[in-house]
This record gives structure tokens, sequence and C-alpha cells, in this order.
């Protein structure tokens, strides 16, 4: 009968497992297919906010390339593409960051240039770039307008609330009685006016949160408009300001200045626009308001400081550690098991108490006399578990440790070294008069934040053979860092 | 030489071993006798090194068999060769490939002289042409002889026999028995055999020892054994009911 | 003692054990690795794994892949359409094959079929003497029976891996398109677009980190059987469970770390 080796069947079905992992890898790595051997092509972009290593990069909606890397040079983020080798940019082709999708994703679009005599070549780099409608710009002019108005209000506190002040608010109040009957007067008769002057800022101010909120395409001009405006508006709080300077010199310019009718009424406007941007503010309207009120901020701002003081207190904190090793004897393919407890009330000072199994067996010495003749024997109680028990101190990198280690008295040292990546452990233990010390020696590294590799020599001067080279493991938790494993492990995707 | 000096062996509660001193030739059969369950397979075990001790020392040539490390322990196993009492045969291997094993692993032989050692081995415990059987299609005399010739593959210095012609009809049983002794005086052997069939003990053994609550009670050679008036040796040998050996 | 004490300490043992075992687990590990690297590497035995593991798997695999992938096509389709999103069936079942089912069922399979065969054939050499036979042999039982079982594992697991996700996205496919109309061809271009390379390999990394476990643990059941054929059963029962759990909790700090 025809049989086939298992060697050639199994050479069949990795031959076959392999062609189909190499097809499935083909066509889902095939967007990136050609690319790799595309050329490079820098961008730089005031902001990238958004966009990601490998981000697709787009003409007309086709993909032409990746984006290969994303760096800060300077201040502004450079931005490395991989182009398609067959695709060729024009010198000057335009660049921008769009998003597309439910999802929201950037990714870059470009626009071909019509300089079709100059190509960009590998390393090139892309000169046109169309700036994103820049939210920055914007909240950075009206942070100094808030800043403005916070000298304004101070301005006008510091008058009404200072003890020289106090006269002139005493004008000021009887004036503006006299203010708000005048006003009245010309309220009533420019009502109509009024009205529509407010109606007119009630329709200006929606449009402008349209605008903010849609950041639809006139956004750039809106923000050229704005900053116009904003000009203007400081020149305003400007000669406000000096207004307020000449009413801190309490010349009682104030009084006159407020009878004067026509001033009276621009103030009063003025004042009350205020209060509406600062009303705005409070309920979180507009960007300023979105900045001050955002619980984000304030809640990232918290977290650092707890995180801080969290941090702090942790360093004075009485601490425990819980730890498992396992150490595999060569000679005996034997292994040990130690579970022990540290506790650490202070930075240089700690004790140990724990568990220790071990493969030789836990031994009693038996003194049996018999018609005068003493016989001593050993048993081994090879289910007999050891116990640890330590007191420690650090001085520097160095730990000296004593007290019951493996269940008989000893003293061990530890060195430290690569902050405490390292540790080299020398430990003797077991004096017992009818054989050698139990020494042992091992060298200790952490390999990741919970987990050490060890390799040592265990009992290296044993009369009885019972020396051995030894590889081990531990895992070493702090009884927070169990708590944290517990609640912040990483919730997949 | 073999040597067990003052062995103790329990399971949890259940001492098996307590105290056990034997000093075993070397170029001699000794064979174990005692009852079923009292520890013999055990002892064979200790042996061997595949138990260990839970005090006391087991001294192979002067060598402390209990305090080796694996790979120590493996150059000394070299030395042996051992049949199981059910015969523990790899039972995913072919009979050919279970009488061959040793040889592939230790002896540096070609295909061809395998084949030879492995056929020649098998007919010298009365089996031919059954090489490309499976263990689970033989019956269990024929599973023993496999076992035997397994045991005996790279002519070992010690062989230890656990139980070889339990389950044989008389004719293999003597055949068996020669077997024994002729792999002995061949190689000059020490042999270890455990076995209940007294008339083949007195026939092939040069030396007896009688295992008995833990403790070899009695060593010796036949005759003096024979001639024992120990009453358990007396009772086990003449298989009454009565006497110090209690059924229950 | 009273009631609690006798408790407590019944706890603490128990858990003690529990360390102990998984201790054990990890240094066999290294006693695996150490003999894996003395040579001579038995081939015929790992090839005979090899095969043990890998092809006779292929048949349970192929079919839970396939079914798994259908489903998962069947079910998405129904959550997608409610936002009219049917053609994105596809990449959902091609990256919940290639990330998750495709690797932890596989894993689950071959553990019911190849983990409890190493325990029950361990556990039987063990109670029969054969690993006894062996030691006495001065054949080291790790090298003859671990390494070899444990090797077939970490390379025939991901192998497999790749065939159930091949399947599961057939199966997917062959739902979608065929009964219930997704267009063919943004269904496969959504695929290609939202899975990603890596997607695939740490799959596939998973599925070699969960072959190690399920034939270490296997085999340690298998190694360490106690009394007749009842331990023979209790060893099997013990290794799927142990494997299965482990397999499951050991997904989720895999996914953690890699996605
Ligand atoms: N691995 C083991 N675990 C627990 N108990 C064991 C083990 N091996 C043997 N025993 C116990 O040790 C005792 C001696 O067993 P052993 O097999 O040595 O008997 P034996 O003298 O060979 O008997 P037989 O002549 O029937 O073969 C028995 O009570 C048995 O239950
Ligand atoms: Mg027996």
């Amino acid at each position: 009968m025809f049989s086939i080796s298992s060697e050639a069947k199994v050479g069949i079905f990795v031959l076959i497992g392999l062609i189909i992992l190499a097809y499935m890898s083909f066509q889902v790595g095939q967007r990136g297919f050609g690319l790799k051997k595309g050329y490079s092509v820098d961008v730089f972009f005031n902001n990238v906010a958004g966009l990601e290593r490998d981000a697709s990069v787009q003409i007309a909606g086709v993909e032409i390339g990746r984006v290969e890397s994303i760096a800060l040079k300077d201040g502004k983020a450079l931005v490395t593409l991989r182009i398609g080798k067959d695709i060729k940019l024009a010198r000057d082709v335009k660049a921008a960051i769009k998003t597309h999708g439910i999802l929201g994703d950037k990714y870059i679009e470009l626009v071909p240039g019509k300089d079709e005599e100059i190509y960009i070549h590998e390393g090139g780099r892309i000169i046109n770039v169309e700036s994103q409608a820049d939210l920055d710009r914007l909240l950075n002019q009206l942070a100094f307008i808030a800043d403005d108005i916070k000298k304004v209000t101070g301005a006008l506190s510091s008058v009404l609330a200072g003890d020289e002040g106090e006269a002139s608010i005493k004008d000021i109040l009887e004036n503006s009685r006299q203010l708000t009957r005048n006003l009245n007067t010309v309220v009533k008769s420019n009502e109509a006016t009024l009205r529509a002057v407010l109606e007119n800022t009630r329709q200006l101010t929606e449009n402008l949160n349209n605008v903010v909120t849609k950041n639809d395409e006139k956004m750039a001009q809106t923000i050229e408009n704005l900053r116009g405006a904003s000009e203007q508006m400081e020149k305003t709080f400007a000669s406000l300001n000096d207004i307020t300077e000449s009413i801190k010199k309490g010349e009682g310019t104030a009084g006159r200045l407020i009878k004067d009718k026509d001033m009276a009424v621009k103030l009063d406007q003025a004042i009350d626009s205020l209060r509406d941007v600062t009303d705005k503010i409070n309920q979180g309207k507009g960007t300023i308001g979105k900045l001050i009120n955002d619980e984000e901020t304030v809640n990232n701002l918290n977290e650092g400081l707890t995180g801080l003081s969290r941090y702090i207190n942790k360093a004075e904190q009485f601490r425990t550690f819980l730890s498992y090793r396992g150490e595999y004897l060569f000679d005996s393919s034997e292994a040990k098991n130690y579970l022990d407890i540290k506790i650490q009330p202070k930075q240089d000072k700690f004790y140990i108490v724990g568990l220790v199994s071990d493969p030789q067996g836990k031994k009693t010495i038996r003194d049996t006399t018999v018609a005068g003749v003493t016989t001593r024997t050993e048993e081994w109680d090879r289910d007999g578990l050891l116990f640890n028990a330590q007191i420690g101190k650090r001085y520097k990198d160095i730990v000296i440790r004593g007290g019951l280690l493996e269940s008989t008295g000893g003293v061990g040292l530890d060195y430290f070294a690569l902050n405490d990546k390292l540790k080299f452990t020398f430990e003797a233990f077991d004096f017992s008069a009818d054989e050698k010390t139990h020494l042992k020696a091992a060298a200790e590294y952490q390999l990741f934040k919970h987990l050490y590799l060890s390799f040592g020599w265990d009992d290296f001067i044993s009369d009885k053979g019972q020396e051995s080279p030894y590889a081990g493991i531990s895992i070493r938790f702090e009884d927070d860092d169990l708590k944290y494993l517990l609640t912040t492990t990483p919730i997949p995707k | 030489m073999i040597e067990l000096i003052d062995i103790h062996k329990s399971f949890k509660k259940n001492k098996v071993l307590n105290g056990l001193n034997l000093k075993i030739d070397s170029g001699l059969i000794t064979v174990i006798i005692g009852r079923s369950g009292g520890g013999k397979s055990v002892l064979l075990k200790h042996i061997i090194g595949l138990l260990k001790p839970d005090r006391g020392r087991v001294l192979i040539d002067d060598t402390d068999i209990t305090r080796l490390n694996d790979r120590d322990l493996n150059t000394i196993r070299k030395k042996f060769g051992m049949l199981f009492q059910e015969a523990a045969l790899f039972d995913s291997m072919t009979v050919k490939e279970n009488v061959a094993f040793p040889l592939r692993e230790h002896a540096k032989m070609s295909e061809v002289e395998i084949s030879r050692v492995v056929a020649e081995k098998l007919k010298s415990v009365g089996l031919t042409g059954i090489e490309d059987k499976m263990p689970s299609e033989l019956s269990g005399g024929m599973r023993k002889r496999v076992g035997l010739a397994r045991a005996i593959a790279l002519q070992p210095e010690i062989v230890l026999f656990d139980e070889p012609t339990t389950g044989l009809d008389p004719v293999m049983t003597e055949a068996i028995n020669q077997l024994i002794v002729d792999t002995q005086k061949n190689l000059n052997a020490t042999c270890v055999v455990i076995s209940h069939d007294l008339e083949s003990i007195f026939k092939i053994s040069h030396k007896i020892a009688m295992l008995y609550d833990g403790d070899i009670i009695e060593y010796g050679t036949p005759d003096e054994i024979r001639a024992s008036k120990n009453p358990v040796i007396e009772q086990f040998l003449s298989g009454s009911i009565e006497g110090p050996i209690k059924i229950i | 003692m009273n009631r609690a004490a006798v408790a407590i300490d019944q706890l603490g043992r128990t858990v003690l054990e529990y360390v102990e075992e998984m201790g054990k687990i990890a240094l066999l590990f290294l006693s695996v690795l150490r003999w894996m690297f003395q040579p001579p590497l038995k081939s015929h035995l790992i090839f005979k794994q090899m095969e043990f593991v890998g092809n006779k798997s292929i048949f349970v695999v192929v079919l839970t892949g396939a079914f798994t992938g259908m489903v998962m096509a069947l079910q998405g389709y129904y959550g997608f359409k409610m936002f009219s999103a049917e053609s994105m069936v596809g990449s959902v079942v091609a990256l919940g094959m290639t990330r998750e089912l495709g690797p932890v069922l596989t894993s689950l399979m071959v553990t019911a079929r190849a983990g409890s065969a190493m325990a029950a054939e361990l556990g039987t050499m063990r109670v029969t003497e054969q690993i006894d036979a062996l030691s006495v042999m001065a054949a080291n039982p790790v090298k003859h029976l671990i390494v070899p079982r444990v090797i077939a594992g970490v390379l025939m697991l991901p192998l497999l891996t790749v065939v159930s996700d091949f399947m599961g996205i057939l199966g997917g496919y062959f739902v979608g398109v065929h009964l219930l109309h997704i267009n063919s061809g943004i269904f496969v271009k959504n695929i290609t677009t939202i899975v990603d390379l890596d997607d695939l390999y740490n799959g596939l990394v998973k599925a070699a980190v969960f072959g190690l476990i399920l034939s270490l643990i296997g085999c340690y059941k298998g190694f360490n059987t106690r009394g007749g054929a009842e331990g023979v059963g209790k060893a099997t029962t013990e290794a799927v469970v142990l494997s299965s759990i482990t397999i499951l909790i050991s997904d989720y700090f895999l996914t953690a770390i890699m996605f």
C-alpha cells in the first residue's frame, strides 16, 4: 500500500498554510502595495492634530501615498509623505489636511499644481500649504481680549473700592440717578432705534456662533474681519482705560463726564455689551467660555495634581510587597519555591516573612540515647515547608538582613546596581556543626516591571553533593500595584 | 556491588520499607522473595533510582545514587537493564522499535545491525516474526518476554527482573530461567530477580533474600534458606495458611 | 482548631498549591527549553506530533472557522442593516477572525482534540510505568515526550489559525455575498482597507502562545498523573479545563498588550 510519511504530510500542510498566509498578507497589505518603492516628500503644517501615521494621501479622492512619519521641527509639524512612484507632483502642488468618513479620519489632500515643468523629487518639499481654518489663532485673539477686559474691570474695581473713591462714588450715584432719569427719557424717545440696535447685535452674535461652530469655508475671512474688529475693540478698551485712569485720579471728571449725555449713553452701551460677553463666557458659550468651563481641562488638572500628591505620599508610606520565586536546580532537576511577604515601614528598613518549599525537605535532628550511647539521626521530611523570617536594613546600595532563612538562622547580603534593576545576593545559613554552612550566591535582574530572572549557585560548598546551579523566575508585586493591576489594565479596543 | 543501607520509604501513611539493609554481590543471581504487596517492586525501583528513599542510602559500586544529579544518574543507569512487572512496553511503538530503543539511544549501530540484534534478542526469549506487531496485539506472556528482550538488549552489567516468569507456561518458564542463568554467565552480570515461583528460585539462585515487614529478615544461599528455622520463612516456603504471616 | 481556622488553613493551602502548580509548569517550561537545545533533536518524534496536532486537526478547524465566519456575517448583517452599513460586514468578520476568534477558537478546538490526548497519552504512560522505563533506559522523558509536543504546539497552532482565519472569511463571504447579496467588490474592499497586516500577524503570535500553553499544560497534567485509569481521566479533564481557562485569560492580556 502506498503510504506517506509524517514528514511529508506535515510538509504539505505547512506549504498550504504558508500559501494561504501569503495570499492573505498580500490582500490585506495591498493598500501599501508599491508604495515601499515610492519616493518621500516633506510638508510643513502649522497643526496636524488628528493626523496619524499611515494616513492616506489623496489626489481627487484617489489614494496615491501614505503619511510615513510626523515629527516636530522648529515648532512646526514636519510630515513626511511616501508617494507612489508613478505619481508625479508638480512643484506648485498644494497640500491640505482634510477630514472624511463617519469616524472623522484625517487625511492629506493634494491639489495638483499647474507648473508641469518642474516636478518634486525624492526628499523634496511641498511649499504650498493650505492653512487649516485656524481655530487656535482665533483663540489667541480672544485671550488678548479677555486680558483687556480683566484690566478694565480691575481698574474699575480699584476705583470703586478705594477710600478716596467713596466720595466720588456718592457723586457717581447721585449722578447716575440723574443719569438714569435722563436715560429714561432718552430711551423713551429713542426706543425704536435702541431696539433695532439690540436686534442687530443679537443677529451678529448668532451669526458669529454659526460661523464658529460650523467651521465653514468663510471662516478665514471671518477671522480676518474679527481681527479687524478686535483691533478696533482693543482701541476702544485702550480709551476706556484712559477714561478709568482719569476717574481714578479723582479729578471730578467723572461727574462731568457722566453729565455729558452722549458719553453716558455710550458708556452704558459699552458696559451692557461687556456684561453680555461675560454672561456668555459664564454659560460656556463661545470659545473662551468653552475653554474656561471645559470640564476636561479641569479634570486633567485635577488628575495631575492628585497624581503628584499620591506620588509624594507613596514615597513616605508604609509599603508591602508580595513575591513568588521558583528556582530550578539544574543538577537535581528539582524546584525550590519561595513565597514571601516583605513589609517596608520605612525606605531603608524591612521585614520579610515567607514560606519555602524545598525538594530536599526539612531536616530534623534527633538525639536518641540508648544505654548511655547517644546517636544522632537526621530526618528529611520532603513534604515539609520551611520558613523565612528576616529583618533587614539598607545602606545606599547595600542591604544587610538576617533572621530565619529556610528555617535555620542565617544572614544575607544584597548589593544593588543599575538603579536597583540588578541585584547580587549572598546568603549564609544552616550553621549546624555537623555539616558545612549552606551558602548561596545569586544575581537577579529585573526583566519587566514585575518579572525577575535569576541565576545562582545553591549550597556551593556542600559536602553532601547538594550544590547546584539554578535558574529562577520571580514575580513581585507591591500591594498597591496589585490594586492598580486590577483596575487599570487597559480594556482592549 | 549493590548496597542498600537503612532504607525507609513510605507512601503517605503506608510504611513500605522500614530500615532495610541489603548487600547484593556482583556476578551472582540474587532472588528477592516476599509476600505480595510487601514492597519487592518498590525495593527494585530504589536500586535503579526510580524512587528515592525517605531516609537511607543506595550505593552502586560505592556511589550514593540518591544524591546524584540527572546527568550522573543517567551515566550509572546505562549499566542497568530492567524488566518491569507489567513489561512497560511503549505502546506507541512496534515490538522492534521497543527492543531497538536502548540500542538507538546509546549504541551507535547501523540499521542492519540493529535489526540483527533485535531479531537475536527476540529469538532468545522464544519470539520470532513479531517485530512489526504493536504491544497491544500481544498476550501478557509475550509482552513480558519482549520486555525481557529490551532489558538485555544492551548487555547490561546489572539486570533487574521483576517477576520474569509469572504468567508463562512451564516450558516457557524453564526457558526464561535458562536465559537468566545464561545472561549471568555470558555477561558475568549481576542479576536481581523478584519471583514467586519457588521451584525456579531454588534452581537458578545463588542467594535468596526474604523481605518481610519492610526489612530483609533472612539472606543466604538456597540451602541456608531451606534450612532456616525462622517461622516466617518456614510458613512462606510451605505455603501454609497457619503461621505468623497473616492473610488479613 | 476551630472551623474558621481550618477553613483559612485550607484556603491558604489551596492558594499555595495553585501558585506552586503555576511555578511547576513554568519550571517545566524552563526544562523544556533546556532540553530543546540539547542535540540530538528527535525529529521523527517532532514530525509525528506535528502531524497529530496539525494535520489531524485541519478538519475541525476548517469546520469551526467556516461556521464562525458565517454566523458573524449573519449577525453583523442584522446589526449593520440598522445603519445601512451592510457592506461593513466583511471587515467585521475579517477583523474578528484574525484578531480574536481565529486564534482562540482554534486553540480551544486543539486543546479539546490534542491537549487532552497529550494528557491522556502521557498519563497512561505514567501509570503503566512507560515513563519509568524511559528513565531506566537513561532517556530523558522531558526530551522524548514533552519537547516534541511543545514544539509541535507552538509551530502548528499559527498554521491552523491561518486556515481558520481564511475559512472564516470565506464563510463570511459566502453568507454575505451569496445569501445576503452584499456587493462582492465592496465586501472585499472593506476587508482589505480595514484589516491590517498587524491584525493578522498579532493573531498568529497569540496562536503560538496558546499552542505553548495547551501543549505545556497537557504534558504537565499527563506527566504528573497518579493512580490508574481514574487518574488518567482526571488528568485529561484537568488539562482541558486549565488550558482553556489559561488561554482565555492570557488572551485578554495579550490583546491588551498587542492592540
Ligand atoms: N507509586 C506508589 N504510590 C503509592 N503506593 C505505592 C506505590 N508503589 C507501591 N506502593 C505501595 O507499596 C506497597 C508495596 O508495593 P510493591 O509493588 O512493592 O509490592 P510487591 O512486593 O512488588 O507485590 P507483588 O508481589 O504483588 O508485585 C503496596 O502496598 C503498594 O500499595
Ligand atoms: Mg511487584
